[in-house]
């Protein structure tokens, strides 16, 4: 039968259909799908603040101060101009990278690269955007003070990073009174240092001509030059001698726990997708076995899961399990938490087990692909790691490819029970 | 197969037996199941192969009663509980056997309808229709499972309570609402949560759960004849209820006067709420609700984003209707900054909405807050998953079609009809004011 809206391009891959310039000091990626009208847009460069010098603080407040205005137009021209068209455009700062991600019609894409180029390149930066910035961004803080989830994530950064590592969290209230020294000069200067064209990743996913997008970004972006910061960071963790640490917030009956300990891998190193996967068995998603055992079986907690957090082709991270606990089952559910994570160390993964995550991880994967704004998240996220285009396609036979032995064998490796550490949050 | 969207005039060749056209509208077809009354709804997007199903049930936290808060949540965490076929025991529980082949599975409710859904590759489609249709009518209802899933919700219960802006969303509705069902949280109260049973859980699943109370949507990369022939398999089997499902008959009383409410609880920053009773979701004034919550708060260029947020008094501001079956609320949401205060912000909440009571809103605005939703619509069918969600509000709110119709009504609204139901609804009787003040705490 046939069908009604689009057609599905089913005999090329994904890689074939992503169309890929290197325009000026751009890499553009461009994939059409057939939905009518929207093109989805994710970006990102790397910005490279010092960690350990506490510049994050500043790269946050200048991507802030991105959509106040330019030197061409004020905030609410630039608002006029993108919400008259329903169009966004969004920044955010995330380690060393500055990225951005938006949505844009078909026939307004030209105007929103050209808002895009201008807010990266020629931001305003005025005296008095400055200081509604900081008073926004001290109201972040002050909320990331009264969340559980935000305290207990910060203290195990703390316990197994140090200041110079891109995945440490300073404490809310000590940024606070960071925030109250910045000056809109060092704004100014950061974003001279630091905003450039290094590793400059634009993708373009949905209803998009990849000839016309080349054009526009020739002429918004070949002129942007690369900056030449390149301040050290930490690329391994340096766990901390403590093992527990508890943050009292009155009235949150709820406590938010964290567990996790360093891992000595990079997002390209060949252990990287057997520890994902192995790891996706513990605690991957509602099926698996942290799930299965805490929640539905001993009926301790709403929500369970591990992950591999903060690992990049450039600094490695942690491997990290959280768990949302009522007062008066704190300890048990602590406790059940960690017997899961020994068991799971000591004795491995089945091989049913292996294939039921295989199966799922790969559907998934498919599903994911399934919007332009997935698919375009998906191609940044690999072109940061540094991998290819063809990835996109290779990624699912990777994960298939991967063999019962080598998945234990990485997880005895690179799991160890006993050296976790365990931060908790909450009316404790 | 052609179908055109006028049922006169539908020439409609291979259905299958059991099922009846009813009528088409914006891409989305509807059909019948015969033997039951079970209403489907079908939404061919070819974009990847992947698709969505939904099971939309019209029962929610609405239809509860005094004692059974809650029921209608702890009954959709029971459905993952299983059936004689799909448990855990056997190794084949929900989320094993859906989340095997790369399916999105979970479940949702709220004040009108409960939800269950399978975003998934579309080849493994007739498993998501299979299970689906297998737990309309057999979950089971263990005792013990109701026992290891009521902590669960009780910690799900205290997660909610450990944020203040739920905590004043809550104190808001339950104090605007005296007799509907509105007034209290979906989640249900907790003591209601620690006593309910199973035989009242069982009460009801066996009230609610039938298909001729129930719409099933399949939205993304499919055959339209197969997916009919699966459900006339998979569902027709089951029988209608043998009782009419019951109306809700409460109405709230008209509210004279002005109610306030103030929520205290450790936390750093203030909030604040001013919210109006506002019609049901298929009323016309409720689209020009919509297009005057656009112009007060989405976006930069809006009157309160500008008025409070530009000017530091707020961090952030937003305006919503609930767009709800029964009438509910108009509200504007704002997040006070650290030197402002509640009553500043409520006055110039109010100020802002007195200008537009007084002199209307300008053609620019009604034309940016149109062309905002209109985008919003576009990017609103990137995905099967977002269609689906869109689609079951719609369901929930009385008339499916008010997602496909929704940017013909935004389009007919006018200047006047937004100072009009600015006037109407926006008037100090009927208005709830909610603060949150924070404390140091213990």
């Amino acid at each position: 039968m046939a069908q009604d809206t689009g057609t599905l391009e089913a005999s090329a891959t994904l890689s074939e259909r992503v169309e890929e310039h290197q325009v000026g000091p751009c890499r553009l990626l461009t994939l059409h799908s057939p939905v009518e009208d929207v093109v989805s847009i994710r970006g990102s460069f790397i910005a490279q603040p010092d960690f350990g010098g506490g510049e994050e603080l500043i790269q946050d407040l200048t991507v802030s101060l991105l959509d106040k205005g330019t030197r061409k137009h004020d905030r609410f021209a630039i608002a006029d101009l993108l919400e008259n068209r329903g169009a966004q455009l969004r920044f955010s700062s995330d380690g060393l990278r500055v990225r951005f991600s938006g949505r844009a019609l078909r026939k307004d894409l030209p105007d929103v690269l050209e808002v895009l180029g201008e807010q990266l390149m020629e931001p305003l930066f005025d005296e008095e955007e400055f200081v509604k910035a900081k008073v926004q961004q001290a109201a972040a803080l002050r909320h990331a003070l009264e969340n559980t989830g935000a305290q207990a994530s910060g203290a195990l950064s703390r316990l197994l990073y140090s200041e110079a590592h891109p995945n440490y969290i300073r404490p809310a209230d000590a940024e606070l009174s960071r925030l109250e020294e910045i000056s809109a000069d060092q704004i100014r200067a950061y974003h001279a240092r630091h905003f450039g064209s290094n590793d400059f990743i634009l993708v373009l996913a949905g209803d998009v001509d990849a000839d016309n997008a080349a054009r526009v970004v020739q002429e918004r972006f070949s002129a942007w030059p690369k900056h030449e910061a390149t301040p050290p960071f930490d690329i391994q963790a340096s766990p901390q001698s403590t093992d527990r640490i508890e943050v009292f917030m009155p009235d949150k009956s709820n406590i938010d726990v964290r567990m996790g300990h360093p891992l000595s891998v990079l997002r390209t190193d060949p252990d990287y997708l057997r520890l994902y996967v192995g790891n996706y068995i513990l605690g991957g998603n509602f099926s698996a076995r942290l799930m299965a055992t805490v929640r539905d079986e001993m009926g301790l907690t709403y929500g369970i899961h591990s992950a591999l957090s903060g690992i990049t082709s450039l600094y490695m991270g942690n491997w990290s399990v959280s768990v949302t606990l009522s007062q008066g089952t704190v300890e048990r559910g602590t406790e059940a938490t960690l017997a899961q994570m020994a068991r799971f160390v000591q004795e491995g993964v089945t091989a049913a087990e292996l294939d039921e995550k295989k199966t799922t991880i790969t559907g998934s994967y498919k599903v994911g692909l399934g919007t332009t704004g997935g698919l375009a998240a998906t191609l940044l996220h690999h072109a940061e790691q540094g991998f290819d285009v063809g990835y996109i396609d290779r990624y699912p036979a990777e994960i298939n490819a991967l063999k019962l032995d080598e998945v234990n064998e990485a997880i005895r490796k690179h799991f160890h029970a006993d050296q976790v550490r365990i931060a908790l949050a909450g009316t404790l | 197969m052609e179908i055109t969207t006028s049922p006169k005039s539908v020439t409609i060749g291979d259905l299958p037996a059991g099922i009846s056209f009813v009528e088409a509208s914006g891409g989305v077809e509807e059909y019948r199941l015969e033997s039951n009354g079970l209403q489907i709804l079908l939404l061919q997007q070819a974009v990847a192969p992947v698709a969505t199903f939904m099971v939309t049930y019209r029962v929610g936290s609405r239809n509860e009663t005094a004692g059974l808060t809650g029921a209608t949540h702890i009954l959709e965490h029971m459905m993952f509980k299983g059936t004689e076929r799909y448990n855990k025991r056997k190794g084949t529980s929900v989320f094993n056997v859906l989340q095997r082949v790369g399916a999105q599975v979970n479940a949702t409710t709220w004040y009108d309808r409960t939800n269950y859904y399978e975003l998934l590759p579309s080849e493994h489609l007739a498993l998501a229709l299979e299970i689906e249709a297998d737990r309309m009518r057999g979950v089971l209802l263990d005792r013990d499972d109701l026992e290891s899933e009521r902590t669960v919700i009780l910690n799900e219960f205290d997660r909610g309570e450990n944020e203040p802006i739920r905590n004043l969303y809550h104190a808001v509705w339950s104090t605007a609402f005296f007799a509907h069902p509105y007034r209290h949280p979906t989640i249900g109260w907790r003591s209601d949560i620690e006593t309910v049973t199973e035989e009242g859980l069982r009460h009801f699943y066996d009230t609610y759960y039938w298909p001729n109370n129930a719409t099933v949507s399949i939205i993304g990369s499919f055959d339209r004849e197969e997916v009919l022939r699966l459900i006339v398999q998979k569902f027709g089997a089951i029988p209608p209820s043998p009782e009419p499902i019951p109306e809700v008959y409460t109405r709230e009383p008209v509210q004279r006067g002005e109610r306030r409410v103030q929520v205290k609880q450790a936390g750093q920053l203030g909030a604040v709420i001013v919210a109006y009773k506002s019609p049901s979701a298929l009323e016309p004034d409720t689209d020009a609700l919509d297009v005057l919550s656009v112009i007060l708060a989405s976006g930069k260029s809006s009157r309160l984003y500008r008025r409070l947020t530009d000017t530091g008094l707020t961090t952030s501001v937003s305006a919503s209707t609930s767009r709800l079956r029964d009438p509910g609320l108009f509200y504007v949401f704002a997040l006070l900054s650290p030197e402002s205060t509640h009553a500043g912000v409520e006055e110039a909440i109010l100020e802002e909405i007195r200008l537009v009571q007084e002199n209307g809103v300008t053609e620019a605005e009604l034309q940016r807050a149109k062309n905002q939703l209109k985008a919003q619509e576009a990017f609103g069918r990137d995905g099967s998953f977002s269609v689906a969600a869109q689609l079951n509000e719609a369901i929930a709110a009385g008339d499916w079609k008010l997602y496909t119709t929704y940017m013909d009504r935004i389009a007919r609204v006018t200047l006047d009809d937004v100072q009009g139901v600015a006037r109407t609804y926006c008037v100090d009787v009927s208005r709830t004011v909610g603060h949150y003040i924070p404390t140091q705490g213990a």
